[in-house]
């Protein structure tokens, strides 16, 4: 079964792996902010070129990135071809009774460049730490407690549903299910994710008396130690420089 | 001898009116291997919950370790009884097998230091050493019971309570757990229908039924009782016929 391990490259040798986890999510979360925000179409591609540059560099296959991020580019594609077709502007091409305007392209080129450059910079940053030691750095960053337990049990538990499903899917099928597009399909997957639901609580249940018989006390107690040296700093201090200069003179405008 | 458990007229009744246990008495003593059977829904799990306040009965009163269970009293107690639930994946709700098996230590303040030592004895306790950065969804069904054995050792508990540890477990690890617990000498309360399992390890069974203690005493006595097991819906085991 095909499960969603965005870790699954975190035993690898590269600098970015080296990162210290809390410095490197912290920068390249900026580095993201930074790509979302650029305006022209020459920025939005030399923050694709950073993006493409980090990844190389980290050496997570590029197969692998595009399986994870096909339903981006799918979005961005249908979203592109939206805007190059409704936004107003000088005409660049007509098919039919379609017009694709000049103003357009540029506008869906820029949004595509953004999202798939943003999209990208996450394996860098997530796919080079196991998931666990993430977690531990966004605790350590300050991020909400809450929000990091949350991303845990999504993480510790999204593999089980996962299972569940197809437990239940196998169970369906062998009862001779199969999936068509009908009312009647759409109605027995309704009825297989209430169950899903339903048992998701009943294990929330479980898991809470779980971890109170364990002392749990609504708190994570995150026992890794984290250093910082020198190195760690200069990747740090690179990746923020880039993120500014792509959008410096925007500022003094 | 000395009690670790005394509960006296405990009741308890569910939210949706389900009256789960009624008056249950019951001591049990420091050291001994008690087995808590009995049908489905007979309250066996209610009880156990009972035990490490998790539940609050709605009469009666629950003393552990010569500690009643109330707030005040809660973070030593979960220190000291430590339940094992039926499914791991319930049990076993971090990323690695290391979170896991510290997260009890590290919830009751023990130093980082102390917390390693506790998650290494405990691993090696049950024959798990070197998993401690495995993700506990790549694990086997026994490989995940054994480690949710680990996460309550590391507590070093003083009554351990196993909610039918030997449901989905192979041959071999049945096996290996039931050695296990015979060598670990603490208090332990074991829930569950596998009777062959209270008969080999237990010095004292308890048969539950419709929440109330229906006889309570030595495990190859009440076990081979052919009309009493099966008018509580139960069977006597195979060695005992």
């Amino acid at each position: 079964m095909h499960l969603p391990e965005i870790d699954k490259f975190a035993h690898l040798k590269s600098p970015i792996h080296s990162w210290d986890p809390r410095v490197k999510i912290i920068s390249i979360s900026i580095l993201i902010f930074s790509v979302a925000l650029v305006r022209d179409f020459q920025r939005a591609l030399l923050g694709l070129c950073l993006a493409i540059a980090l990844i190389f560099l980290c050496r997570i296959p590029f197969s692998f990135v595009f399986l994870h991020l096909r339903w981006v580019l799918l979005f961005t594609l249908v979203l592109s071809v939206t805007l190059f077709l409704t936004v107003p502007g000088d005409l660049l091409l007509r098919l039919a009774f379609l017009s694709v305007s000049r103003e357009g392209v540029n506008l869906g080129l820029l949004i595509s460049l953004r999202a798939v450059s943003a999209a990208l910079l996450v394996f860098p940053m997530m796919g080079t730490t196991k998931f666990n030691l993430s977690l531990k750095a966004l605790e350590k960053i300050k991020v909400p407690d809450k929000l990091v337990q949350l991303l845990m049990f999504t993480y510790r538990y999204i593999f089980l549903f996962m299972d569940e499903e197809k437990r239940i899917s196998i169970a369906a099928n062998s009862r001779g299910w199969v999936k068509r597009t009908d009312f009647s399909t759409l109605k027995t997957i309704g009825s297989i994710a209430g169950m899903l639901l339903v048992r998701s609580f009943e294990r929330t249940e479980r898991i809470r008396d779980a971890m109170f018989s364990r002392g749990y006390n609504g708190r994570l107690n995150v026992l890794d130690e984290f250093t910082l040296n020198l190195r760690d700093l200069i990747k740090t201090s690179l990746v923020i420089a880039f993120a500014l200069m792509l959008n410096f003179p925007w500022w003094i405008k | 001898m000395k009690k670790a458990i005394k509960i006296r007229e405990l009741e308890y009744i569910y939210p949706d009116g389900t009256k789960a246990l009624k008056g249950i008495n019951l001591d049990i003593h420091r050291d001994e291997c008690v087995g808590l059977i009995g049908p489905n829904g007979a309250g066996k799990s209610t009880l156990l919950l009972h035990l490490n306040g998790i539940l609050r009965g709605t009469k009666g009163s629950v003393e552990v370790l010569g500690m009643e269970v109330k707030d005040e009293n809660l973070v030593k107690i979960r220190q000291k009884v430590a339940i094992v639930f039926q499914e791991p994946d319930d049990q076993l709700f971090m990323p690695t097998v290391f979170d896991d098996v510290g997260f009890g230590p590290s919830n009751f303040g023990y130093p980082k230091e102390k917390v390693k030592e506790k998650v290494k004895k405990a691993l090696e306790q049950v024959g798990m050493e070197g998993y401690e950065d495995r993700c506990s969804h790549h694990l086997s069904l026994g490989e995940k019971k054994k480690i949710s054995i680990a996460t309550v050792l590391s507590m070093e508990p003083e009554i351990l309570i196993l909610d039918e540890p030997t449901i989905s477990l192979d041959p071999r690890g049945r096996r290996e757990l039931i050695e296990f617990l015979k060598n670990l000498s603490i208090t332990k309360i074991i829930a569950g229908h596998d009777l062959e399992l209270i008969v080999e390890i237990c010095s004292r069974v308890i048969l539950l039924d419709e929440g109330k203690i229906v006889t309570n005493g030595d495990p190859r006595g009440v076990l081979s009782n052919k009309s009493l097991m099966e008018s509580h819906g139960l069977e006597v085991p195979l060695s005992l016929r």
